[in-house]
């Protein structure tokens, strides 16, 4: 099998792409395959990566097409189709590049953020717009001496959310962030949602509104392929919706 | 301030912080608080740090869930629990300070919003952990880490605290007998940056990658440890590593010690329940180094599975449980091995998982070198000793993060701004070293150096050791480390040259893979993760001191340290 891997860095025209053939062994994984291609074949080759076990969310590129985790992302199960994640069509993701699924996987950058080299993108506006929603925990009532108390079937609703890795590949799927690159985006909403929803905070509708603008909530055209790309499973459309709801809600009640 | 420079990239910081995982975002919010400027400077973006990868949980005598008589835990408990597994070696006054500040600080992280799991009460939940008299362990779900780290992060990030990322920091840089900053290249540019500080602190990490079977992100090359020895720090107890028992057979990543808090038990090829054999009484939550010896053990005389492993199996506590207590744990076995732990067992053998050693500092966390701290996995201020609990390492680096952050506050009104010829010429000799390198006619690979290594590591300095191999284990390290100078990367870009870093990672793994040789093997007895088949038993007249091992002219020397006793007395360690 090969591997076709996007390659551009600062003072090139238009980026290539490299092909690199190696041995499709049990249990290799995307990120495995990276480190054949710089160990075997050119050491130049640049991708992030740091834990290897699909939790830490720096390895989020775009592969066959789809947003994924590089590390978590096996190499036999995508050549047999096992892995295919029907999208909502935006355009980084249209079939521009030639590839044969069955022997080759295409290997590609996350969208929506600029390339740095390779497979690197800057981060900087996802994490600018994760700023943007003020995630940091603000309790409703001064520290007690032990613990808040928490309700142990409120924490399942919560742990949907507080699992998000902040890896972008929902962020590098969405076609509302493809269209309006001011758009936060479904990881940061996910992450409002998360501090409004926790019972310790109790600023309620307040916290909703820092996204009350249209770059926020209502941006949003329920594509719905952040949820399916997502490595974790959180559910920003849930999230939105519901969010949504509680806006309208108390517009009306005003 | 008060300190400019011609050179744009020259930073002035009154605190530079190396490292943004738990140890070192505590830290920073400790130094944000005390109205000081600091920086934090990493390889890699903090949330990428290796503290997000821990699992099972802190300890701390909360005593919300009560003992098997009705007892209730306290700190002196922990303590006992800690010096008991640590075979004693650990520093008695370190683990006091440790376990007493315990409950503070998993009640701080909640008190920041961290969203541990709750008992039906509302309290936060506590759960069995290995070589634990008590259900002391608090945890959220098997995602402590992950939780953990994202709630330090929200709460730095408010601060607006100014964060170095993906910066490698290349030296430390001395002047008068102080350190006062450091080097780093900036990984994306290539350019080097000179950092001036009156106070650095390390927060790097450990060095598990010097090993091939290991849990750590591949990030974890030691390069603090590194660089401490390198400007003159010496490390302690650096032979002492820990092998967690169960890694997921394939790719070593951590299956959570909580696995078996939570009833899982380890079966062997034959189907038998092999641990009541080797701990009669703890059976499979005995501590991790008699864990691991015990299934390295049923391999090596035939009762593992072709490839080497053993089943953890958990299906026998149902689904229910597996979702909602070890979601985390399944979805890696799924992911990385096919096997769904509610429906069959899952494979898992030993694998390196923490360094207890590391950079010697005394009790507040300071360095023999005025101005240098360190704290967290890359420190040894010794409350693991020769073997860590499970539990405590997340304890640590929350702990020491903030303590030796105060250490720094009070320290530091002592310390005048430096200079900045010495940060000047120190980021001339970086820029001069890395052409040298990058102008070598090319030689052998990296990465197969490096692959060379980790399998060596692995092989003689593993689980069980001996006199005879790890002599001859060392004498190939140092084969390596000649080779080191024939090494080149052929890209010669200085822009996101990820061939360049980790060259300069393997420099330092070597050095610190001879300083783990060269502990082992002084280290005639076997005492917690030290096993050595020559010398089987502990050997408390000969050992029960401290390994120091430090540069001076370009040789390793080794010392030794008393190990503080106190509260309690070493005894034989029975599970």
């Amino acid at each position: 099998m090969k591997i076709k891997v996007y390659r551009y860095h600062d003072g090139m025209k238009n980026p290539r792409y490299d092909t690199f053939e190696l041995e499709p062994k049990p249990g290799l994984t995307i990120l495995g395959a990276l480190f054949q291609f710089q160990q075997n074949f050119d050491d130049s080759i640049a991708f992030h990566y740091s834990c290897r076990g699909a939790v830490c969310g720096t390895c989020a590129m775009l592969i066959n097409k789809v947003p994924r985790l590089a590390c978590r992302t096996q190499v036999a199960s995508l050549l047999n189709g096992d892995l295919k994640i029907p999208l909502s069509p935006y355009h980084a993701i249209e079939e521009n590049i030639e590839w044969d699924n069955k022997e080759e996987v295409l290997i590609e950058p996350l969208p929506h953020l600029p390339v740095i080299k390779d497979l690197i993108v800057d981060m900087g506006k996802f994490f600018e717009y994760y700023k943007d929603i003020e995630p940091v925990f603000k309790p409703a009532d001064s520290t007690p001496e032990k613990e808040r108390l928490m309700d142990p079937d409120s924490i399942p609703e919560l742990e949907l959310y507080t699992n998000c890795i902040l890896c972008a590949a929902c962020f590098g799927s969405c076609p509302i962030d493809d269209s309006d690159p001011e758009y936060l985006g479904p990881a940061a909403l996910a992450k409002l949602y998360r501090f409004y929803i926790d019972p310790r905070e109790e600023n309620g509708i307040e916290r909703l509104k820092i996204a009350d603008i249209p770059r926020g909530w209502w941006d949003c055209k329920f594509h719905g392929n952040c949820r399916r790309v997502c490595p974790k499973d959180v559910p920003p459309l849930i999230a939105i919706a519901k969010a949504r709801e509680q806006l309208e809600k108390e517009g009306e009640d005003r | 301030m008060g300190v400019a420079s011609t050179v744009e990239s020259i930073h002035y910081h009154d605190v530079i912080i190396i490292g943004g995982g738990l140890t070192g975002l505590r830290a920073a919010l400790q130094i944000s608080n005390s109205g000081l400027s600091g920086a934090l400077v990493s390889k890699v973006h903090p949330l990428r740090s290796h503290s997000v990868a821990a699992q099972g949980g802190m300890n701390a005598s909360l005593g919300n869930v009560p003992g098997d008589d009705g007892a209730s835990d306290d700190w002196k408990m922990h303590a006992y629990d800690t010096v008991k597994g640590s075979d004693y070696l650990a520093d008695q006054d370190a683990v006091e300070k440790m376990c007493r500040e315990a409950v503070a600080t998993v009640y701080e992280l909640e008190h920041m919003g961290t969203v541990w799991s709750r008992l039906e009460n509302g309290k936060i939940a506590q759960r069995p952990f290995g070589g634990a008299g008590f259900p002391r362990t608090c945890y959220a779900a098997d995602r402590t880490g992950h939780n953990a780290l994202h709630t330090l992060y929200e709460q730095v990030l408010n601060k607006n605290f100014p964060f170095y990322e993906e910066f490698f920091v290349t030296s430390l840089v001395k002047d008068k007998g102080r350190c006062i900053g450091c080097t780093a290249i900036e990984i994306m540019t290539g350019k080097i940056h000179g950092f001036i500080s009156k106070a650095v602190l390390m927060a790097t990490g450990g060095f598990g990658r010097i090993f091939n079977r290991s849990t750590n992100a591949l990030i974890n090359t030691g390069d603090g440890q590194a660089l401490a020895l390198e400007a003159g720090v010496p490390l302690k107890d650096m032979e002492f590593v820990q092998f967690h028992p169960t890694t997921l057979y394939g790719t070593n990543i951590l299956m959570s010690e909580g696995a078996r808090g939570e009833g899982g038990i380890l079966i062997n090829s034959q189907g038998k329940r092999f641990m009541e054999k080797y701990a009669p009484n703890s059976v499979d939550l005995a501590p991790r180094d008699v864990v691991a010896r015990s299934i390295e053990q049923e391999i090596r005389e035939g009762r593992g599975y072709d490839g080497g492993y053993v089943h953890l199996d958990l299906t026998h506590l149902g689904s229910d449980r597996i979702m909602e207590r070890l979601p985390g744990i399944r979805q890696i076995a799924m992911d990385f091995a096919g096997v769904d732990p509610i429906k069959e067992p899952v494979p898992v053998q030993p694998g390196q998982h923490y360094s207890m050693g590391g950079i010697d500092v005394d009790i507040n966390g300071s360095t023999i070198l005025p101005g240098l701290y360190a704290a967290g996995e890359c420190a040894c201020i010794s409350v693991h000793g020769a073997n860590r609990l499970g539990g405590n390492s997340l304890l640590e680096t929350v702990i020491f993060g903030r303590l030796v952050a105060d250490t720094i506050i009070k320290d530091i009104n002592n310390f005048q701004i430096p200079d900045i010829l010495p940060v000047e010429s120190a980021v001339n000799d970086v820029e001069f070293k890395i052409k040298e390198v990058m102008g070598r006619e090319k030689g052998a690979n990296i990465f197969d150096v490096k692959d060379e290594m980790t399998e060596l590591m692995f092989q003689k300095f593993g689980i069980f050791r001996n006199g005879q191999t790890m002599k001859k284990g060392l004498n190939e390290i140092l084969k390596m480390e000649n080779k080191l100078s024939e090494l080149t990367p052929n890209n010669k870009d200085l822009a996101v040259n990820q061939t360049l870093i980790q060259f300069l990672e393997l420099e330092g793994m070597l050095k610190i893979a001879e300083v783990v040789a060269r502990g082992a093997i002084k280290r005639k007895e076997s005492r917690g993760s030290h096993m050595r088949t020559d010398h089987p038993d502990r050997d408390d007249k000969n050992f029960l001191k401290h390994t120091i091992i430090g540069l001076e002219d370009n040789n390793l020397n080794i010392n030794y340290k008393p190990v503080t006793l106190g509260m309690f007395e070493p005894k034989e360690r029975v599970y």
